[in-house]
C-alpha cells in the first residue's frame, strides 16, 4: 500500500476511511469523468439500432459534427445554416442575458453588503424566496404577464404605449426577461460574499480624498470584487447557454434555444449521438468562452463557487 | 489509580518526506515521573509527543509504555490521554459531556457519567459547572476542564502540549503549580511539552532539552541549569552570557579560554563532558547574570571581566546592567536588589568578578537564538 | 445634503423596481389561482374563486408527479449529502499537488450545462447497462435510478461547497481529541464531526431537495417511467396552460414563506435563548430553570409567521363555505350581454355589406365574438362580484366555457354597471 493511502486509512479509520474514498471515486469517476467521456465518445459514432451497437458499423465517424456545420449530407445547402444560426445566437443571447444581470444585480449586491440594518435581513430573505419556486413556475409566471393579454400589455395598452398588445413572446423579450429572472440569486450572491469582506474605510478613504461615485466603483469595489463577479458571471452564462425549460415556456414558436435543439434530436428524432455531439459542442464551446474570459479578466478557477 | 507506567523511546526517528523531524530519540521517562520536552517551536517536540499518543507512525525505533511496544496501536487504543495546545473541547458537549467523553465511548449511562463529572469537577474546583458550554467559561476554567477530561479516561500517561501558552502570565503561574499538585495527587506519567523554560523547571523531575530534532541533555532541572552540556542548552534554559574563545589550558576539570575580548577566563567543565575540551579547541564560556557582582574598576585576573556599561534596567528585585560582549550581543549583569544605592554607570568602564566553580566551558557550538 | 437624500430616494426606487421585478411576477401568479377565467390572468378580475385547487388535487398526473418528486428528493438528498460530505472532508486532506485539480473536478458539474449531464449520465448508464447485459428495463436503466444519479452528480457539488465551509472551521484536533480519549473512528465521526456538522448538512440537505424538487433540464433526459412534478409542470405549461398551475404555484409560494419565516423565528430564537444562557448564573444554568424568553418575545419573524398562518387558516376556513356559483353565473350573464350587443352590431354591419359578404367570410366573423369574449369586459366588469354572497357549495361550472347561450336579448350596458342589479336578475 503506497504511503499515503496508508497515512489516509490511518487518520481516518479503515472502515470510516474506505467509505469515504469510496463516494468520492464513484462521485468523481463513476458520475463526473465517466458519463462525460462516455458522452465524447459517443457523439463519434453513427445512430444504430441497438442490435448493430458494437457491430461492424460502429465505427468512429465524425458525420455528427459535420451534420452540425453543413447539414445532411446532398441537403440543398452549403452550410446548415439553421442550426447555426441557432448555436450563434444562443451564445449571444447568453452573454446580453449575463450583461443585463450583472448590470441589475451590482448595485444590489453592493447595497446589501455594504448597507447594516435589520431590513438587509427582510431583503435577503425576499431575494431567496423566489429561488425557492420552481424554474417553470417561475417561467410560467413570466408568461402569465407577458403574454398578448398578459397584466404587462393591460398596462402598456391602457396607458396608451401601444395601440395593440405587443407581442413579447414572439419578440424573444420574455425569454430573456425569463433567463434574467431565473438567474439573479446566482450573480448576486457571489458578488455580495466579495463585497461584504471589503473593509468600509477603503471606500471612505476614497471619498476622503474626493473620488465621486462612479469612480470609487470604477476603481476601488470593482476591481476587489472581481473574483465574485467573474463567479457571477460564470454561473449565469454557463446556467443561460444551457437553459431548457425558460425557452421552451418563454421562447417564441419560430425562434429556438441550442438546448432545444439538443433535446429534440434525443426526444423527437431519437438520433441520440446526433444529440451527444451537439451537447459536446454546447459544453466544450462554453468551456472555452469561460475560460478565456477568466484568463482576460485574470481570474483562477478556485475562486468559482465561492 | 496505576501509578508509575514508565515510557520508553528506543532509536526514534520520525521523517516526513525528506525532513527530519525528529532524530535518533533515546529517552527513559520513569513511571509517575513529571518529564518536559523543552524547546523552541519547531524542534520537534510535538512531533514526538504525537508519535506518543499513536497519532504518528515513528519512521524508525519503537515507542514503549509500560514496556509495551505500541507499533500499530492507533491512539485510541494506547493508555495515554492528549492535553491538545488549543485544548480541543468538543464545543457542542456540556462540560460534564466533555469530561465523561471517555465513558460514553464504553457505554457507561448518563447517571454514572454524571457521578464521575461531578467528583473531577469538585477536584478541579468547577463544583456545579457541568452544565455550562466550553464557550461560557474562561481560559483557566477551560484549562481545568481539558485536564480532568483527560484524567477521565484513567490514562497511565497524561502528554500535555503546551497547554499553558494561550494563558495570560498571572493565570500561567497559578496553573503550573496546580499541574504540578494534580500530577502529585493522581500520581500518573506526565509528558509535557513546553518551550518556556520557565514552565519546564518549575514542574518538571527531568527535562529533555531539543534542538532541530535532536535532544541535546536529560536531566533534572538543576542539573540542565548548572551543567548544560552544549552550548544551545546553556544558552536556551535560563539567561546565559556567552564568551567565544580557544582553550588555553586544560587543567583537570578547570579549563583557561583565551576569549575575543575578554582576555583570558578560568571556567570549569560541565558534569558529563569531561575530557571533550582540548588545547586549542574553539570554546564557548557561559556566564549566568546573576553570578556576577561587582569589583574594583580595572582589576586585572582570570576570573575577572572589564566592559564599558551601555544600558541599565531597574526590575524590583534586581539592578540589570548591560554591558559591552562578545559578538554584538550584551553581557547582561543581574545584581541581587538588597537596598544598596545604586548610582549610574552608563558609558562607564565597569568590572565584574565570577566564581569560577559559576563558569562553564563547552565546545563551540549553536545557540539558541532568540 | 440634498444630494445625499437624492441618492437616498434613487436606492430607494431601484429597490421597489428590482423587488417588483422579482416579486411581482409571483404575486400575479399567485392571484390568477384566485381568479375564475380559464386562462390564467390578474385582471381583469371576475370572481373569487378556489375551484383552481380542487381542481389542481383532483389532476391525477399532478399528484404523482408530487410522489415522483419526493422519492427522487429523497433519494437525491442521500446519495448527494453523503458524496458532498465525503468530497468535503476529502477536499481537506488531499495531497496538496492534486488539490486543485480534484477542485476543479468536484466544482464542474455547477458549472457543466444540465442538458449535458442529462444527456451524459443517460448514454453512460444506457452503456453499462449493455455491458452488463442487462434488459432495457433493468434498475440502471429504471427512470428513477438515473434521474437520482444525474442530479446527484451536480447537486453534491452544492452540497460540497456548504459543508466545505462550515469544514473549515472545524478543528480536526477535536477529531484527534477524541480518538485519544478511545473513541473510534466512526463513534468520533458520529459523536464529534456529525453534530458539528449538522446545521451545515441540514441546509445541504434542504438545498439538495429544492434543486432536486425544481430541476428540469437534467430529469428532462432521465425520468423514464417517473416522471417528476417538475416534468409533469413543463408539459403542462407547454401545452397550455390553466389557473391550476398558478394554484400549485401559490401553495409552493405559501410553503416557502413558511418555510422562509419558520427558519428566521427559529433563529432568532436561538440568538435569544443563548443570550439568556449568558446571563443566567451557575444556579439556574444547573437547575436548568433559568427564564427562557417567550416564543413571540422580540422575535419579530415569529409574530410574522403566526400572523400568516392564521390568515392561511382563514382562507382555507372561509373557502370550504365559499362558492362563487353566483357571481360566476352573473359574469356569464354580463358577458352573454356582452357579446349580444356585439352580434347586434355585427348583424348591424353584416347588414349593411351583406351583398358583398361571401358566406365562409360570414362564419368567421362569427366565430370572432367568441373568442374575443374572454378579454374585452376589462373596463366594466364588476368587482362587487367578489363580495358576492354565496351559499351553495357545488362549484361543478366550468368557466371556461362562457359561450354566450341564448343570443337575442338586446338589453344595453346599464345593468352592467350595475352588480347588484346583476344579482337581483
Amino acid at each position: 500500500m503506497p504511503q499515503f493511502l496508508k497515512e489516509y486509512f490511518n487518520r481516518n479509520g479503515i472502515g470510516l476511511g474506505s467509505v469515504m474514498l469510496g463516494l468520492v471515486l464513484f462521485w468523481t469517476v463513476g458520475l463526473i469523468i465517466m458519463p462525460q467521456l462516455s458522452m465524447l465518445d459517443f457523439s463519434f459514432r453513427p445512430n444504430l439500432p441497438p442490435p448493430e451497437i458494437g457491430g461492424p458499423k460502429d465505427l468512429y465517424t465524425l458525420e455528427n459534427y459535420k451534420y452540425l456545420i453543413f447539414g445532411p449530407e446532398g441537403g440543398s445547402q452549403d452550410y446548415n445554416a439553421v442550426d447555426l444560426r441557432v448555436f450563434y445566437r444562443t451564445l449571444i443571447a447568453a452573454v446580453l442575458v449575463t450583461i443585463f444581470n450583472l448590470m441589475l444585480c451590482y448595485p444590489i449586491a453592493y447595497y446589501l453588503a455594504q448597507t447594516k440594518g435589520n431590513h438587509i435581513r427582510v431583503l435577503a430573505l425576499m431575494l431567496i424566496i423566489p429561488y425557492w419556486i420552481n424554474e417553470i413556475l417561475r417561467a410560467f409566471a413570466l408568461r402569465i404577464i407577458f403574454g398578448e393579454t398578459g397584466i404587462l400589455n393591460n398596462v402598456l395598452v391602457g396607458m396608451g404605449v401601444f395601440d395593440t398588445p405587443f407581442d413579447f413572446i414572439r419578440n424573444d423579450i420574455a425569454l430573456y426577461a425569463g433567463l434574467g429572472y431565473a438567474y439573479i440569486l446566482l450573480m448576486i450572491f457571489p458578488i455580495y460574499n466579495v463585497i461584504e469582506s471589503l473593509d468600509r474605510n477603503q471606500i471612505e478613504a476614497a471619498r476622503d480624498m474626493g473620488a465621486s461615485w462612479p469612480r470609487i466603483h470604477w476603481r476601488v469595489v470593482i476591481p476587489y470584487a472581481k473574483p465574485g463577479i467573474s463567479s457571477g458571471c460564470t454561473m449565469v452564462f454557463m446556467l443561460s447557454a444551457g437553459a431548457l425549460a425558460a425557452p421552451q415556456i418563454l421562447g417564441g414558436p419560430s425562434s429556438l434555444w441550442f438546448t432545444q435543439l439538443i433535446y429534440q434530436q434525443f426526444n423527437d428524432n431519437s438520433d441520440w449521438p446526433q444529440g451527444a455531439a451537439y451537447a459536446v459542442v454546447l459544453l466544450v464551446t462554453c468551456i472555452l468562452l469561460v475560460l478565456a474570459l477568466m484568463r482576460l479578466f485574470k481570474v483562477n478557477m478556485g475562486d468559482i463557487g465561492k | 489509580m496505576s501509578a508509575g507506567v514508565g515510557v520508553n523511546l528506543e532509536d526514534l526517528w520520525i521523517k516526513f518526506g525528506d525532513f527530519v523531524a525528529v532524530r535518533e530519540a533515546n529517552v527513559n521517562i520513569n513511571g509517575g515521573d513529571f518529564f518536559s520536552f523543552l524547546g523552541p517551536s519547531g524542534c520537534g517536540k510535538t512531533t514526538i509527543l504525537r508519535a506518543v499518543s499513536g497519532f504518528l507512525e515513528p519512521s524508525q525505533g519503537n515507542v514503549l509504555i509500560g514496556g509495551n511496544n505500541m507499533k500499530g496501536i492507533g491512539p485510541n487504543k494506547r493508555p495515554t490521554a492528549l492535553i491538545f495546545q488549543n485544548l480541543a473541547l468538543f464545543p457542542l458537549m456540556k462540560v460534564w459531556e466533555n469530561i465523561t467523553f471517555s465513558m460514553e465511548i464504553k457505554g457507561a449511562s448518563a447517571k454514572e457519567r454524571r457521578k464521575r463529572a461531578d467528583e473531577l469537577l469538585d477536584m478541579i474546583a468547577l463544583t456545579g459547572q457541568g452544565d455550562k458550554l466550553p464557550a461560557e467559561l474562561s481560559g483557566g476554567q477551560k484549562q481545568r476542564v481539558a485536564i480532568a477530561r483527560a484524567l477521565c479516561a484513567e490514562p497511565d500517561v497524561l502528554l500535555l502540549d503546551e497547554p499553558l501558552s494561550a494563558l495570560d502570565l498571572k493565570l500561567r503561574q497559578h496553573m503550573r503549580s496546580e499541574l504540578r499538585e494534580i500530577q502529585k495527587r493522581v500520581g500518573i506519567t506526565f509528558i509535557y511539552i513546553t518551550h518556556d523554560q520557565g514552565e519546564a523547571l518549575t514542574m518538571s523531575d527531568n527535562i529533555a532539552v531539543m534542538r532541530a530534532g535532536v535532544i541535546d541533555q536529560i536531566g533534572d532541572g538543576k542539573t540542565i541549569y548548572n551543567d548544560p552540556m552544549t552550548p544551545f542548552a546553556a544558552s536556551f534554559v535560563g539567561e546565559n552570557n556567552v564568551f567565544r574563545g580557544r582553550v588555553k589550558q586544560v587543567s583537570g576539570n578547570e579549563v583557561m579560554v583565551t576569549t575575543n575580548r575578554s582576555g583570558d577566563l578560568m571556567a570549569r567543565v560541565a558534569n558529563g563532558t569531561e575530557g571533550r575540551l582540548k588545547e586549542g579547541d574553539e570554546a564557548m564560556l557561559f556566564i549566568r547574570p546573576e553570578a556576577f557582582s561587582l569589583a574594583p574598576v580595572g582589576t586585572q585576573g582570570d576570573h575577572f571581566v572589564t566592559a564599558q556599561v551601555t544600558k541599565e534596567e531597574f526590575e524590583g528585585n534586581t539592578f540589570n546592567i548591560f554591558m559591552e560582549g562578545d559578538g554584538g550581543k550584551e553581557i547582561k549583569v543581574a545584581l541581587p536588589n538588597l537596598g544598596q544605592s545604586f548610582e549610574s554607570h552608563q558609558g562607564e568602564a565597569m568590572t565584574l568578578e565570577y566564581q569560577v566553580r559559576n563558569a562553564v566551558a563547552l565546545p563551540a557550538g549553536v545557540l539558541a537564538t532568540e | 445634503m440634498k444630494n445625499f437624500s437624492l441618492m437616498r430616494i434613487s436606492i430607494w426606487v431601484y429597490l421597489a423596481l428590482f423587488f417588483s421585478y422579482l416579486l411581482g411576477p409571483l404575486v400575479i401568479m399567485s392571484v390568477t389561482a384566485f381568479n375564475s377565467p380559464g386562462f390564467p390572468r390578474a385582471a381583469p378580475w371576475e370572481c373569487l374563486t378556489f375551484e383552481w385547487f380542487s381542481a389542481l388535487f383532483q389532476d391525477e398526473r399532478i399528484l404523482n408527479g408530487i410522489k415522483n418528486s419526493i422519492l427522487v428528493g429523497v433519494g437525491t438528498v442521500t446519495l448527494s449529502v453523503s458524496m458532498g460530505l465525503a468530497g468535503a472532508l476529502m477536499l481537506t486532506q488531499i495531497w496538496p499537488k492534486l488539490r486543485a485539480t480534484y477542485y476543479t473536478i468536484i466544482i464542474a458539474p455547477i458549472l457543466i450545462p444540465g442538458v449535458v449531464i442529462g444527456i451524459s449520465t443517460l448514454v453512460f448508464w444506457d452503456r453499462v447497462n449493455r455491458m452488463f447485459g442487462l434488459d432495457a428495463d433493468s434498475f440502471l436503466s429504471n427512470g428513477l435510478f438515473l434521474t437520482i444519479i444525474g442530479q446527484s452528480t451536480f447537486i453534491a457539488s452544492y452540497c460540497m461547497l456548504v459543508l466545505v465551509a462550515r469544514l473549515q472551521r472545524y478543528d480536526t484536533g477535536l477529531t484527534e481529541a477524541a480518538l485519544d480519549l478511545g473513541a473510534t473512528h466512526a463513534q468520533a465521526f458520529r459523536k464529534v464531526l456529525l453534530p458539528f456538522m449538522r446545521p451545515a448538512i441540514a441546509s445541504a440537505a434542504v438545498l439538495a431537495f429544492l434543486a432536486s424538487f425544481e430541476n428540469y433540464n437534467t430529469t428532462t433526459f432521465t425520468f423514464g417511467e417517473y416522471p417528476t412534478l417538475t416534468i409533469e409542470l413543463a408539459q403542462k405549461v407547454r401545452y397550455g396552460i390553466t389557473p391550476a398551475i398558478s394554484a400549485l404555484a401559490f401553495i409552493i409560494v405559501l410553503l416557502t414563506v413558511f418555510a422562509a419565516l419558520f427558519n428566521e423565528a427559529h433563529i432568532r430564537r436561538k440568538e435569544l435563548v443563548a443570550a439568556a444562557r449568558k446571563s443566567a448564573t451557575v444556579e439556574e444554568l444547573g437547575s436548568g430553570n433559568f427564564r427562557l424568553p417567550g416564543f413571540l418575545s422580540s422575535n419579530t419573524a415569529a409574530v410574522v409567521l403566526v400572523v400568516v398562518a392564521m390568515m392561511t387558516i382563514a382562507v382555507v376556513g372561509s373557502a370550504t363555505v365559499y362558492s362563487p356559483q353566483q357571481c360566476i353565473a352573473d359574469v356569464k350573464e354580463q358577458k352573454r350581454m356582452e357579446t349580444e350587443v356585439r352580434i347586434q352590431e355585427l348583424r348591424q354591419r353584416r347588414a349593411d355589406e351583406a351583398a358583398r359578404r361571401a358566406a365562409e367570410q360570414a362564419d368567421q366573423a362569427e366565430q370572432e365574438p367568441a373568442v374575443e369574449a374572454a378579454p374585452k369586459p376589462s373596463n366594466n366588469s364588476g368587482f362587487g362580484g367578489v363580495f358576492a354572497p354565496g351559499a351553495l357549495q357545488d362549484d361543478g361550472a366550468d368557466a371556461s366555457e362562457e359561450e354566450p347561450e341564448k343570443p337575442g336579448n338586446d338589453s344595453g350596458f346599464g345593468s352592467v354597471f350595475d352588480p347588484n342589479a346583476l344579482q337581483s336578475e
